[in-house]
């Protein structure tokens, strides 16, 4: 009885923590993994956008109203790109499979559907160390992008001030070209 | 000699109480308005804006904003001793994409316990603006504002200490919409909730 009620207890605890553990492994690479299965793509390598010359998280990003910026802390950018792609699914299912292996390490802050899913832009966030990690997840009709950026705590307030500005300027940030 | 029943009974009690703890500690305070209802509005939206900002964005939001720069100080002095801003906003091509009985997933909240509508609070937008507080005593727990237009259906929750004024200036910044409100001369409790 003793081994049943045992097990019992780990079973419970495994339960309790699976979530967590599914969440703690590399969210970004999860995320990207989790568009090309559920919207059966491709992403793009960054040495295939390089030698096309795009150069990642190189250019200053105009915030609103204010001088050229950069936003993201130098060579903390990833970034994923899909290019020229259906993204046709029922982006509510993934809106919820995506909230789901995320919401128990990143904090969603905003999540904006246009179109019925012809763009969908999800922001989250948390904390590393003293600064933070952001979540960018753009997702449109045939082009997608995965941002992940650290902010200091002074870009954090841009963000939180203006989340769908600061989101679009952190995407714009990562994949703009600056030999342009 | 300690008894087997005590091992029977307390450890899947344990087991029980491990499964339930995490529920127990993501339970929403009062003033928390519950928005799921209107999830299913989404997929016949041409907009959805969903914000989530909680306690512990608040927190950090609290700490992030420099008291140096002037606009930040003043968005600082706003959130101070807020717990959440939570913001559904659903945009339509075409009228009657929602009814009534969505629109009352909200307001039967709003007829609980606590809160008061505030009438004579108008907006410059088109539409219906009702705004709610949550009084604890004299302590202004919470707020909410439901705005509903033929095309447009809009709910904002702050959690905390929250007036007019600080919405009103809110409204921009944290995600919160432009909500158009301009404060009433006087507000009073509304009696026929």
């Amino acid at each position: 009885m003793k081994a049943i009620a045992t097990s019992i207890l780990i079973v419970a605890m495994t339960l309790t923590t699976a979530n967590v553990v599914q969440a703690k492994g590399d969210d970004f690479n999860s995320v990207v993994k989790m568009i090309e299965q559920f919207y059966r793509v491709k992403h793009v390598g960054i040495p295939f956008l390089a030698k096309a010359g795009m150069k990642v998280a190189t250019t200053a990003a105009r915030i609103k109203g204010g001088e050229a910026k950069r936003i993201a802390e130098a060579g903390s950018v990833k970034l994923a790109v899909f290019e020229d792609q259906n993204f046709n699914g029922d982006f509510i299912k993934f809106r919820n499979s995506l909230n789901e292996a995320l919401n128990v390490t990143w904090m969603p802050l905003i999540q904006t559907l246009s179109g019925a899913g012809e763009e969908q832009v999800y922001i989250y966030l948390k904390d590393a160390g003293d600064k933070f990690n952001v979540l960018v997840i753009t997702i449109e009709q045939r082009d997608a992008t995965v941002v992940q950026v650290t902010l200091s705590p002074k870009n954090l307030a841009l963000l939180l001030k203006d989340p769908e500005g600061t989101g679009k300027a952190i995407t714009q940030e990562a994949t703009i070209n600056d030999q342009e | 000699m300690k008894p087997l029943f005590h091992i029977n009974i307390r450890m899947p009690l344990l087991a029980l109480l491990l499964c339930i703890a995490p529920a127990a500690i993501a339970q929403v305070p009062d003033s928390r308005i519950q928005m799921g209802g209107l999830d299913h509005l989404t997929a016949k939206a041409s907009q959805t804006v969903d914000v989530n900002i909680d306690e512990r964005l608040m927190r950090l939001a609290a700490k992030v904003f420099s008291d140096k720069d002037e606009d930040e100080r003043q968005v600082k002095k706003l959130v101070e001793g807020l717990k959440g801003v939570y913001v559904k906003s659903f945009e339509f091509e075409t009228d009657g994409q929602y009814v009534a009985a969505d629109v009352e997933t909200i307001r039967t909240q709003l007829r609980g316990p606590g809160w008061t509508r505030l009438v004579n609070v108008t907006s410059k937008k088109e539409g219906m603006l009702e705004v709610y507080l949550l009084f604890n005593g004299d302590q202004v727990g919470g707020l909410a504002v439901l705005h509903t237009d033929d095309r447009e259906l809009t709910v904002v929750n702050i959690v905390g200490p929250v007036d007019l004024d600080k919405l009103a200036k809110l409204e921009g910044q944290l995600g919160i919409p432009e909500l158009g409100i301009e404060s009433p001369k006087k507000s009073k409790n509304d009696d026929e909730k």
